[in-house]
């Protein structure tokens, strides 16, 4: 069952378009990566399908209704990132304790359970935590909530690195209890791709790609070696990510449909065939140029 | 290979692997179903996966025919590259052969 539809979505900040009649639809129960450069509108996107932010035009669907200015929509979801707001007078514990009120799955037992180990004193209020801690909190807030819609966008901002392994391992366990569909949005594909089933790629307003994560892995293939053994597997195929090594080695990323003959073949004629990491692929697939930031450098 | 799993024993369900790995679950079913697929594993209705009979012949058989041959492949191209010549390589592999001390 899909919880999430959109049709056509539409965005635009003043004249500047954001998101561009973008369409899909997230199946009950699955963990979504949502992937992008900075700007190309995945915090609009997933504002949208929290109610926060009305859609300029197309229809969205979240549970069946149209999330913007809905209460059905804010009970069975959660938006959580850095900038939660929460009353200044309260404190944490009082934070829980309000969160409890408004969530009916809404765990109090595990919510201290994780406040505790995250060494959170309850008499803290919620504006003098860093920035880390801050992102700590919302994401207890977050979990604990088990809302049908749970969205995270980019939730491990601050966070050091082994809060954000806590993080991700309490929210897996937490899914496996208690299955609902989580969005997460983040930079740094590789600190979540194994939690992740769905990926969602945007670019330039658009969803560039939306399969599963296993897919994304397999997608495209690394080519290195010598240019003149490289380059005749490249012909006709689009190559989305090429780099020089040294005086006359080349590096080339395609999309993997080769043959397992053709292959074989080119690793006789010295090619080296490599997968192509998930995070790096992200980077080639949503750069506007083959060469990355090196183009820049080119004929100084 | 080593053992761990005898024939027809229940293997981890992919909520276990999931846990026991931090990986999302469809993954990890994925993972089982290819197992499947290739006959090593097979499936009880409602009660989980199972080591398939002969799982351990399965799998030697793939390596031997897959992966090992490709080593060899490999082997054979560096040893190219470097200009070692057929007496040389052979002498490498005896070599290694009786330095683990299976002749």
């Amino acid at each position: 069952m899909s919880v999430i539809e959109c049709r056509e979505l539409s965005k635009a900040y003043l004249r500047k378009k954001v998101l561009n009649q973008i369409s899909f639809t997230i199946e009950e129960n699955k963990i979504t990566g949502v992937i992008g450069r900075n700007g190309v509108g995945k915090t609009t996107l997933l504002k949208i399908m929290a109610g926060f932010t009305k859609e300029t035009s197309g229809e969205i669907r979240v549970l069946e209704q149209r999330p913007f200015n809905n209460l059905y929509t804010s009970v069975n979801s959660i938006f959580v990132d850095d900038q939660m707001s929460f009353p200044p007078a309260l404190q944490l514990q009082e934070l829980l304790e309000a969160a409890q009120t408004f969530y009916p799955n809404w765990d109090m037992d595990f919510a201290q359970r994780l406040f505790k180990y995250f060494n959170f004193d309850p008499k803290h209020y919620h504006n003098t935590l860093s920035k880390g801690r801050t992102s700590t909190f919302n994401a207890i807030v977050g979990i604990a909530a088990r809302c049908p819609i749970t969205i995270f966008d980019e939730p491990t901002t601050g966070m050091d690195e082994a809060v954000r392994k806590d993080f991700y391992r309490a929210l897996l366990k937490d899914y496996i209890d208690h299955p609902r569909t989580i969005l997460i949005s983040s930079h740094h594909l590789e600190e979540m791709e194994d939690l992740l089933e769905d990926v969602l790629l945007l670019k330039n307003g658009k969803v560039h790609l939306h399969i599963p994560i296993s897919d994304l892995k397999e997608w495209a293939i690394g080519l290195q070696g010598q240019a003149s053994s490289v380059l005749p597997w490249t012909e006709g195929k689009e190559v989305l990510y090429q780099n020089q090594i040294g005086l006359n080695a080349t590096y080339v990323v395609i999309k993997n449909d080769l043959s397992e003959a053709e292959l074989a073949q080119a690793r006789l004629n010295g090619v080296k065939i490599t997968p192509v990491h998930a995070s790096d692929l992200c980077i080639y697939l949503t750069s506007d140029t083959k060469g990355g930031i090196d183009d820049v450098f080119i004929n100084r | 290979m080593n053992g761990n799993f005898e024939s027809n024993q229940k293997v981890y369900s992919q909520y276990q692997l999931a846990e026991m790995f931090t990986i999302n679950p469809a993954t990890a079913a994925k993972g089982l179903n290819i197992l499947a697929d290739e006959g090593i594993l097979y499936k009880k209705r409602g009660l989980g996966m199972f080591v398939a009979e002969d799982a351990k012949e399965n799998i030697a058989n793939k390596r031997k025919s897959g992966t090992l041959k490709q080593l060899v492949q490999e082997l054979v191209l560096e040893s190219e590259r470097l200009q070692i010549t057929e007496q040389e390589l052979m002498d490498m592999i005896k070599a290694a052969l009786y330095k683990e001390g299976r002749k």
